[in-house]
């Protein structure tokens, strides 16, 4: 039995209160004897980076991520949640999302200094999974949820886009999205059943471990970090993928137009490029929006869990989720692993069926 | 986009090191007595000025603002001409009756400083506008603050250059505070390049103390606006170490901000990529600084021997 009858979780709508975000109840916060915990990470910056400029990268203004917030925290009332703890940020956007509305919950703002870098979500998910939240929906791209998951990597996320390349957080209406994270949180249902558990790679030097990347790890022929993205492909000459599909954008759609490989499936794919001529396959990739390019394959390997992949060249930098990040100096070896138990991550559409099919929202 | 070469990224460095250098030197002859008017220093925000000038031809044009020291040098203005007209002699680039506000030098494409806040959008929209015209390739950059990011002014130069496609790059220069009002006094944004979707243009946000994040974007932007794609909005978050004007108490700043963004110092943060990346020598590094601490010790003196302008100058030069 799939159902944990002994958390005694109720999900009614009160006769009178069809919508509204004090409109449900549930058992949990009725008896007041268990705090539900969600905690929320927005990142007032994602969505705002040079891809805007080098391609017809999305613009995400703070204000659509105000009225995201909002919509998120109608869900995780009316899924019981009765808490919340919040990451600040230098625009207020938690808090100006509760401005126009009454949440009947617990909110706290988290006492932390603010760097206004990746940082601070690395900082905050650590403290909110110290501090015990049932789970955590992050509001960023790629990057934002690869900090999150560095700072907490038992929590379940629930990554919700406001980023460019969007293969790891995904597009989805934020009052289900919110619905489902409270619906995880309660902890009626096992993570197994609600949650991916999806592999991610991780990056070391000299046989240390440095640093993650969720999705993908772009070897960049350069010496410095700039603007961050990637974008010419002339410079990346060797790639690793801990997941890859047809239909998604960046640098894992030149991955996905070879293979299809599932978050959850214990493998990964690494890739050495070269120039596109007559002696290689040649992928043509959407590895931004709106901008394709065209790259040699000159070696396809299949990545094992835990199996060592060496990176090529030095010095180089290593571009994690679509940003330069990781420095490898002259003479140092990197290399990139698969790890299998990379991260829970929140399945929106199975935490619904699930709720629907125990009649959670049916009186 | 391939790394800048060497040549580049040293000279970059010593564009930094020329401004924070000559904006020191301000500081001590201000405070001194030997600067008449007013002055407001660029240190702090090195990266901005150096990192997109670094991207333009002799033949760009920028406009400027009433904090226009960094872009002028970055833009290559002369130290000696720049510092006799901030010490009011008639050496200087104005003859002594401008002053650090209104410096100027159209042979390299300097359209001028700007004592008007949201004075250098419509300018450099005529520019750029001209350069459309007359069919050259020549690009405009227009660097304003996020003070100016509020005036009609600056919102009528975003709309025109878009409508009309103006090889223009606006260089939002956000250091967080317009005079002595903090940015979350003045606008319900945060971030300025949002306000580029209105007009239908790319906006991003860059780090501003980071010269190299400055110049990959602005690299990206000009050469758009060369090749007829239109303007670009690019928002360069910094801060301005010394008050708005010299004298200033700064009394609405927590000092620890202050330290908070000294600790990003751009010169240093620089310094360490150029010696870790083995693109420089350290060696090579001080004799850049020596060698633009004298070009600064030379203007200074020049300033200082040169003549103040006559009383029968000063109706030279006035056209109306």
């Amino acid at each position: 039995m799939w159902l944990d009858e002994s958390i005694p979780v109720r999900f009614s709508l009160p006769a009178g209160h069809e919508t509204g975000i004090d409109c449900v109840s549930s058992a949990i916060s009725q008896e007041g004897d268990v705090l539900l915990t969600v905690g929320i990470i927005a990142n007032p910056v994602s969505g705002k980076d040079i891809r805007r400029l080098v391609a017809y990268g999305s613009v995400f203004d703070n204000q659509e991520k105000v009225r995201i917030i909002r919509r998120i925290l109608t869900g995780l009332v009316a899924a019981g949640v009765t808490r919340v703890m919040y990451m600040p940020d230098s625009q207020c956007m938690v808090s100006r999302a509760l401005e126009n509305i009454e949440a009947p919950m617990e909110v706290e703002e988290m006492d932390m200094h603010m760097e206004n870098t990746q940082d601070d979500s690395i900082h905050a998910a650590r403290k909110m999974e110290a501090a015990g939240v049932s789970a955590i929906v992050v509001l960023g791209g790629d990057g934002t949820s690869r900090a999150v998951r560095k700072g907490a990597p038992n929590t379940p996320l629930l990554p919700v886009s406001t980023g460019t390349n969007n293969v790891f957080p995904a597009m989805m209406e934020a009052t289900v999205a919110g619905l489902a994270a409270g619906i995880v949180a309660t902890g009626r249902f096992p993570l197994e059943r609600t949650c991916c558990r999806a592999s991610i790679l991780d990056v070391y030097i000299d046989g240390e471990a440095v640093d993650i990347a969720l999705v993908d790890v772009a070897v960049y022929d350069g010496m410095f970090t700039g603007s961050r993205a990637v974008w010419d492909m002339d410079m990346v000459p060797q790639v690793f993928f801990s997941r890859c599909r047809a239909d998604v954008i960046g640098m894992s759609a030149v991955g996905g137009q070879l293979e299809r490989i599932l978050p959850e499936e214990p493998r990964g794919l690494a890739l050495d490029l070269c120039p596109p001529s007559t002696d290689v396959p040649v992928v043509t990739a959407a590895i931004a929006p709106g901008r394709f390019a065209s790259v040699g394959i000159m070696r396809r390997v299949e990545m094992l869990p835990g199996q060592d992949c060496p990176v090529t060249i030095s010095p180089c930098l290593l571009a994690v989720d679509g940003e330069r990040e990781v420095e490898v100096g002259e003479g140092r070896r990197a290399s990139v692993r698969l790890n299998p138990d990379g991260v829970w991550v929140i399945d929106v559409p199975k935490v619904m069926e699930l709720a629907r099919s125990a009649g959670f929202f049916v009186s | 986009m391939k790394s800048p070469d060497k040549k580049v990224l040293l000279s970059m460095f010593g564009t930094m090191h020329k401004i924070r250098a000559f904006e020191t030197a301000c500081q001590e002859f201000f405070a001194a007595g030997k600067i008449p008017g007013f002055v407001h220093l660029y240190l702090g925000e090195e990266a901005v000025a150096t990192g997109a000038c670094a991207t333009l031809r002799k033949t760009d044009m920028i406009t400027s603002t009433h904090r226009g020291h960094g872009h002028c040098l970055a833009k290559g203005g002369d130290l000696k001409f720049m510092m006799a007209e901030i010490f009011g002699r008639k050496t200087g680039y104005c003859k002594g009756k401008g002053g650090s506000m209104h410096i100027a030098d159209v042979h390299i494409g300097i359209l001028g400083a700007n004592g008007i806040v949201g004075g250098g959008g419509p300018l450099a929209a005529g520019a750029a506008l001209s350069s459309k015209y007359r069919k050259s390739d020549t690009v405009t950059v227009c660097f304003f603050g996020d003070g100016a990011s509020n005036q009609g002014t600056t919102q009528e130069a975003l709309n025109l250059a878009s409508a009309w496609k103006l090889p223009l790059v606006f260089i939002n220069e956000n250091n967080g505070y317009g005079i002595s009002c903090p940015q979350s006094k003045s606008m319900a944004i945060t971030d300025i390049a949002d306000r580029a979707s209105a007009y239908d243009m790319p906006g991003v946000v860059v780090d501003g103390n980071d010269v190299l994040a400055v110049y990959e974007a602005v690299s990206e932007a000009v050469n758009r606006a060369r090749q007829g794609k239109g303007p670009s909005l690019l928002e360069c978050k910094t801060y301005r170490w010394r008050g708005h004007f010299e004298g200033d108490p700064t009394v609405y700043r927590p000092e620890s901000e202050l330290k908070e963004w000294m600790a990003k110092d751009p010169i240093p943060r620089f310094a360490k990529k150029l010696l870790d990346s083995k693109q420089a020598t350290q060696a090579e590094l001080d004799a850049i600084v020596g060698g633009v601490k004298k070009e600064v010790e030379e203007a200074v003196a020049f300033a200082e021997s040169s003549p103040y302008p006559e009383l029968a100058d000063l109706l030279e030069d006035v056209y109306a």
